[in-house]
């Protein structure tokens, strides 16, 4: 049987994390100018504790758990790292949309 | 302690009773036991008391003998018996037992050099009038409060700034920059205060005014003068420093309480007051229904420990809500923190049991180096010094156990503090904290924004750091910086005084005897900080005077919950009407559709961060105070007005 839900391009990911991180750490900061490849943390957008957050968003949204030692800025630290990071989970372990 | 309040004309005008009384009504809290007044053509003295030495003979204002020197005064001179005697053997005449009049001869006979033999804290106004001049002094820390206001020459003066504005002649108006440098380091630096056109005195400063001109000189300035290694008798100095700190706080005609947290500092302070007191020590704690922030089990091994008569204060929910507004009238500033709220209620709690003055354990951290703040300056040092090590950055995951242990460690934590600043930066120590705090900005309206214009608060401290700041080593310059920035300004008034004072409590801090931080300023950084153990000498010199537990605890920070305390359930209707974007509109300082995405989630529970929890105190803290000064007047209430008269206006107006 062929799986009902196809696999997330990197395109759809990109665009919900993008409007998860400016509904939820620049919401107050709607002018802030955040590209894909901007530095989430260095920046300020994103603090340790929101990271904790971020985790949850990507688990309930993609059904992606991040492992303690996948929180790394080469995983999560900005919205194309993050998209490439869940891009490659999903195809590695055939993780689809939640 | 008590409230005093003045105005000095620089013509003839005078000072009318009424206006006196009105700027004494408006700080009655201050001085519940009795009210008085001086005024003549030029100067008007308004002091309300809280009777503490020589119950029967202390008003105020107290004149000497020849009426040529009046003196109003909020406070305690502890070693006001040593320097009676040495003013007696010079020919001065007391006529009561009271610190006050120490003051009056003090300064017939020695002047503004006076301030360099008192030991204590206070904030006195002294009217020379023979020279003209008044004279304006505040202790060495800032423990109690000095705000003043010119006008065309004229000076006005008080305890709290409520008495300025019920003067009636001193602007109701916000300062931008005052408010940003609450929303950066948590307060406004003195002299700069949130009302436009209102300053503070300096900690460890006095100012003369004379002929309408107002000069303010520093008489005392912390220094670090840190010895390469620990004196062989460093533990029998604390040792008799510390018991005489106590002991010198214990002086009263009254019974004196303790405050108890659980933590070390307060816990010396109530072993040592439990042996000298002649009363059994009443004790008072707050505790908290969230386990995260209590801290009852050490507090009830104290209290056992040192056979005091304890009482609790249990913050539930609700509580803090409930009385914040009250907590930021007294306070007279935005917060950033609820933390002043249960010590509110603590200060009711202590009244309750008729006691009207109280130790606390405050200032030990700064002295003795207990905040991780100060851990945190060191390990961002030295992984600046050594950039390849994979262990240093790991020594930041065990800071700050309050916060949650998932968000605590790991690769972005420590970049918060990593990437904050460099050594070279004076302010390097508190970096992270002041730019954490500075996020609240994210929330000013455009408006705000464009008012500040270029003001850098930052930039600002950087450029006021005293002479020689740079050759003190790292402890002792983040030491500096938290003195200056967080506990005179935040601590000992937010928290400290101002919540006290609400319910006519004095606070007395012996950590801050001078001598006592003379002392500690003078020990290697070592001796209070060896390697990552806080606090080091005092819990040397603590073993088999507290339990084992207590000493060997690591520092809890005091905290108290911010979003669950206005959004645990439905908020009350007054947080409603503040948050609310017409609301806020009107006031103008925050932006009206980020503070709706901020109560959109606090209402859905995640808000859970500092950066929006510090958010939402500001916001609402700001609305409240906003409301509070720059809205309707101070009014006296009939009664209190009545009473206060009574009391002041057949002894001493002369106008």
């Amino acid at each position: 049987m062929r799986d009902p839900t196809p696999p997330l391009t990197l395109t759809a990911i990109t665009d919900r994390t993008r409007t998860y991180i400016r509904d939820t750490f620049l919401y107050m900061r709607p002018d802030w100018p955040l590209q894909d490849d901007d530095p989430l943390f260095g920046s300020g957008v994103i603090d340790s504790i929101g990271v904790m957050e971020l985790i949850g968003f990507l688990q309930s949204e993609f059904g992606c758990t991040v492992a303690e030692d996948e929180i790394t800025e080469r995983n999560l630290g900005s919205i194309g790292a993050i998209a490439r990071f869940v891009h490659a989970k999903c195809n590695a372990d055939g993780v689809r949309a939640a | 302690m008590c409230g005093l309040a003045g105005i000095a004309r620089r013509g003839p005008g005078g000072v009318s009773a009424e206006r006196l009384v009105r700027m004494a009504d408006a700080i009655r809290h201050r001085g519940p036991d009795g009210a008085g007044l001086h005024a003549d053509e030029r100067v008007g003295l308004s002091h309300v008391r809280l009777s503490v030495i020589d119950l029967a003979r202390g008003a105020q204002p107290m004149a000497n003998e020849t009426g040529t020197v009046f003196v109003v005064y909020n406070g305690e001179i502890f070693n006001h018996l040593a320097l009676r005697s040495e003013l007696e053997a010079r020919g001065h005449l007391f006529r009561t037992r009271s610190d006050t009049e120490v003051l009056v001869h003090a300064y017939e006979q020695w002047g503004e050099r006076m301030l360099e033999r008192l030991n204590g804290q206070f904030a006195f106004a002294i009217y020379d009038r023979h020279a003209g001049c008044v004279f304006l002094a505040r202790d060495r820390f800032g423990i109690l409060p000095l705000y003043y206001a010119e006008r065309d020459g004229d000076l006005y003066f008080a305890s709290e700034v409520k008495a300025l504005l019920a003067s009636g002649e001193v602007e109701r108006a916000l300062d931008p920059e005052g408010l940003d440098e609450v929303f950066t380091f948590w307060a406004s630096l003195p002299p700069r205060t949130p009302f436009r056109g209102i300053r503070a005195l300096e900690p460890g400063c006095c100012a003369r005014w004379q002929d309408g001109r107002l000069t303010i000189r520093r008489y005392y300035a912390l220094a670090y003068p840190e010895a390469a290694s620990e004196s062989a008798d460093a533990l029998e100095a604390l040792d008799e420093l510390l018991h005489s700190a106590v002991r010198l706080r214990l002086q009263a005609d009254v019974p004196v309480g303790g405050y108890l947290s659980g933590g070390i500092d307060s816990s010396i302070v109530c072993a040592l007051a439990a042996a000298c007191s002649p009363h059994v020590l009443r004790t008072f704690s707050v505790t908290f229904e969230d386990p995260a922030l209590d801290e009852s089990m050490y507090q009830q091994a104290v209290a056992a420990a040192v056979r005091s008569q304890h009482a609790v204060r249990r913050i539930g929910s609700g509580d803090i809500a409930r009385v914040f507004p009250d907590v930021v009238r007294h306070a007279e500033t935005p917060l950033v923190r609820t933390a002043p709220a249960p010590l509110y209620l603590l200060s009711g709690l202590v009244g309750e049991h008729g006691i009207k003055v109280v130790l606390s354990g405050e200032g030990s951290d700064e002295v003795f180096l207990g905040y991780d703040l100060f851990k945190e300056a060191i390990i961002r040092l030295l992984c600046w010094q050594r950039p390849q090590s994979r262990r240093l950055p790991q020594l930041l995951d065990g800071l700050y156990p309050d916060i949650a242990p998932a968000a605590r460690k790991g690769e972005f934590w420590r970049r918060y503090f990593l990437a904050a600043g460099a050594p070279g930066d004076p302010l390097f120590s508190h970096l992270p904290r002041f730019l954490l705090t500075a996020r609240i900005k994210d929330f000013y309206s455009a408006e705000f924004r464009a008012a500040l214009g270029r003001f850098d608060p930052l930039a600002e401290l950087r450029g006021r750091l005293p002479h020689g700041f740079g050759t003190w080593s790292p402890l002792a310059r983040a030491t500096y910086l938290e003195m200056t920035t967080l506990l005179s300004p935040y601590l000992l008034s937010s928290q400290g005084d101002r919540m006290a004072m609400a319910h006519g409590i004095e606070l007395r801090v012996p950590y801050l005897d001078h001598r006592l931080f003379e002392f500690a300023a003078a020990l290697p950084g070592r001796s209070k900080l060896r390697g990552l153990r806080e606090k080091d000498v005092l819990r040397r010199w603590a073993r088999g005077l507290l339990p084992p537990a207590v000493i060997g605890r690591r520092k809890q920070p005091y905290r108290a919950p911010d979003v669950p305390a206005f959004f645990d359930g439905r908020p009350p209707e007054y947080v409603e009407a503040l948050l609310d974007p017409a609301s806020l509109a009107r006031t103008g300082i925050f932006n009206p559709p980020a503070v709706a995405g901020l109560v959109r989630r606090c209402r859905e529970g995640r808000a859970q961060g500092f950066r929006e929890s510090q958010a939402l105190v500001a916001i609402l803290s700001t609305e409240l105070w906003h409301r509070e000064f720059l809205g309707a007047p101070v009014q006296a209430s009939a009664a209190l007005t009545a009473g206060v008269k009574a009391a002041a206006v057949p002894a001493s107006v002369a106008a």
